[in-house]
């Protein structure tokens, strides 16, 4: 097989400016600004893993917290120090994790193997629930799945949470992580699979008369989103050093949800515009909610209002641009060069 | 088995409240296809409002009944006209989005203003006092709630089935446009439906303080998701479905508790959810005739 030369060049060029562009942010970024541009990484990443289920397959899931929940405790298990979990007296776990530490790569895949068997649970109402009362259905999934962790404090330490996880996310891990997302998605969408997909969220009925098993893709579709979904919960945990059975609950997945109606269902690069664009409105406005002292005019304290605006930015959105920013579109070169591209 | 009919007759005022909402929410289910998450929002402020009156200014009942219903049907009409008509006919998942953020904006705005602590309802006096029937005790104010739920109930039944009223609803709820070329005013009979809905918002959220004695800002969760699934299980649309299987949802938890160990006591909301998804996968039309197609 003849490689072709200038291909390889261009992906061998790509990476190595995405690790100097890191390398640099690295040595340059501190404190808060390393927080927001790791949280900016995670969003993209939750982000693009949600827009496969609800821009691509066309189902709406707000279910997410239940997958992030589950490959969270999983990896937060492994990732604690054993000192603190034989240190809860509550805990009844098997002896051999509380034995046992793991570095976080092996922890990191087992949590999302864990999201991805929870992922195609999901699957079950998919097959049955049309529409809305998927939505609905997947409310309930979240929910369930935030009460059980509340309580089963013998598994879980209940509402206590988990505390002293170690603080392994890191500019590379999560935009290693977010960049392979973004690549291997793109690529995807240029595939049978992705177009599969695509396809199924345009019209089932159509997709399975050309000759697509339905159940098959979306037990693809959903393992996809719920391995990476779990991936973003873990570094989100090992970011903030704490998981409590409320960490994923029905705000969070709205500020994700936020994120890509903004961005544009269906589109990667307008699920990266949204995280953006969320991402440095909580974190601009969060200084605000502690309340300031503005030309000697206290400004009283305001907790919640973000969750607040990020709810009036939704609704301007869905009332005058309902496609988001990008709509089904995608960043090319030839899209920067202002030609139109279906 | 007193034991089982105390926890009936106890589940009885909650199974009001889920009733009322129920009724509420199947209605504008049914009218436009919207399912109205901030409807937990306008039966908070409904309930905040009625704790304004009674207890901060210190008015007699009736007036915070009055305030509970003014305030409810203020908030109600305020998120119909902002945030659902606009994109009325776009999708029930769009509806959907926009009620959650609705819902967000609503209740965080609340808890931000008034703080998520509980709130002393100020409950009058006749509803206080107990009839005790051999070893089962009955609280006087759960049946002063069933009865006003009741008479609600049969109200709202002959409203949807045999006024022009209800006629025009069902006929919107089974094709808007052609009731349109009928000769119905749909922008009007929407609207009703809505001031209808709050209204009954507004009342179970006083007749929740009434029989808890207090609120808070987040108290719609809980309500909402509840009232949501009577009125998918008792048949989208159907009045009398939704308010029989409100009923049958409140019992059944009530029961659910009552048998279950006690540190799984947490366990309650999984109730309605697993009912949820074994009458959706067995039998997705509800118990009772749907009203709409």
């Amino acid at each position: 097989m003849k490689l072709e030369k200038k291909i390889v060049e261009k992906y061998i060029l790509t990476i190595g400016l995405f690790f100097l562009t890191f390398y640099l942010l690295e040595k340059l970024l501190t404190g808060f600004w390393l927080t927001l541009f790791l949280l900016f990484g995670i969003n993209v990443i939750l982000a693009i893993s949600l827009n496969i289920i609800n821009g691509w397959i066309g189902f709406f899931s707000i279910g997410h917290g239940g997958i992030m929940l589950v490959g969270a405790y999983v990896a937060a298990f492994l990732t604690i120090p054993t000192s603190f979990k034989q240190g809860v007296i509550n805990l009844h776990l098997p002896a051999f994790i509380l034995n046992t530490q793991l570095p976080f790569l092996p922890a990191l895949l087992i949590g999302s193997i864990f999201g991805v068997i929870t992922g195609i649970i999901l699957v079950l109402p998919a097959i049955r629930l049309k529409g809305f009362y998927f939505c609905a259905g997947t409310l309930g999934f979240n929910i369930i799945m935030a009460t059980l962790a509340e309580n089963l404090p013998k598994i879980t330490n209940g509402p206590m949470g988990l505390r002293h996880l170690p603080s392994y996310t890191n500019i590379w891990w999560v935009w290693g992580m977010a960049v392979f997302l973004a690549y291997i998605t793109l690529m995807v969408k240029k595939s049978y699979i992705g177009r599969a997909f695509i396809s199924i969220g345009k019209d089932p009925c159509l997709a399975e008369h050309m000759g697509i098993n339905l159940l098959k893709y979306k037990i693809y579709a959903f393992g996809l989103s719920a391995f990476f979904t779990s991936i973003g919960a873990i570094l989100w945990i090992h970011l903030i050093l704490n998981l409590f059975p409320t960490a994923f609950d029905l705000t969070f997945v709205f500020s994700v949800v936020t994120m890509i109606v903004i961005g544009g269902m269906g589109s990667i690069s307008g699920s990266i515009i949204g995280a953006a664009i969320v991402t440095l409105f909580a974190e601009i406005l969060a200084p605000i909610e502690e309340g300031f002292n503005f030309f000697g005019f206290q400004v009283p304290q305001a907790l919640g209002l973000t969750t607040i605006l990020l709810g009036v930015l939704l609704i301007v959105v869905l009332i005058k641009k309902p496609e988001g920013i990008m709509g089904e579109r995608e960043i090319s070169l030839n899209f920067l060069k202002g030609k139109k591209i279906s | 088995m007193s034991y089982f009919i105390q926890q009936v007759l106890n589940a009885l005022g909650w199974g009001s409240v889920i009733a009322l909402l129920a009724a509420g929410y199947t209605m504008t289910f049914g009218i436009i296809g919207l399912v109205n998450f901030a409807y937990g929002e306008v039966f908070m402020v409904g309930a905040f409002a009625a704790y304004f009156a009674l207890t901060v200014f210190n008015l007699p009942f009736w007036a915070g009944i009055l305030a509970g219903i003014i305030g409810a049907l203020v908030i109600g009409l305020a998120i119909e006209r902002i945030a659902f008509k606009p994109v009325r006919g776009s999708g029930m998942i769009t509806l959907f989005i926009t009620s959650l953020g609705a819902s967000i904006i609503v209740k965080n705005l609340t808890i931000m203003l008034f703080d998520d602590s509980l709130k002393n309802f100020k409950v009058p006096k006749f509803f206080s006092g107990v009839y005790l029937l051999g070893d089962i005790i009955i609280f006087k104010k759960s049946i002063i709630i069933f009865l006003v739920t009741i008479i609600l109930g049969i109200m709202l039944v002959y409203l949807v089935k045999n006024t022009k009223l209800g006629i025009a609803m069902r006929g919107i709820s089974y094709d808007s446009k052609i009731s349109e070329t009928l000769g119905v005013n749909t922008e009007r009979t929407i609207i009703i439906t809505f001031v209808i809905a709050s209204l009954l918002g507004g009342i179970a959220g006083t007749l929740w303080g009434m029989l808890f004695g207090s609120v808070k800002g987040s108290m719609g969760a809980i309500p909402v998701v509840d009232a949501f699934i009577a009125s998918v299980i008792g048949g989208v649309g159907n009045v009398f479905g939704a308010m029989v299987s409100g009923y049958i949802l409140a019992i059944g938890t009530g029961i659910f508790i009552a048998y279950l160990p006690q540190e799984l006591v947490g366990l309650k909301p999984l109730f309605v959810w697993v009912v949820f998804f074994i009458i959706l996968i067995f039998k997705p039309s509800g118990l009772f005739r749907a009203n709409i197609k």
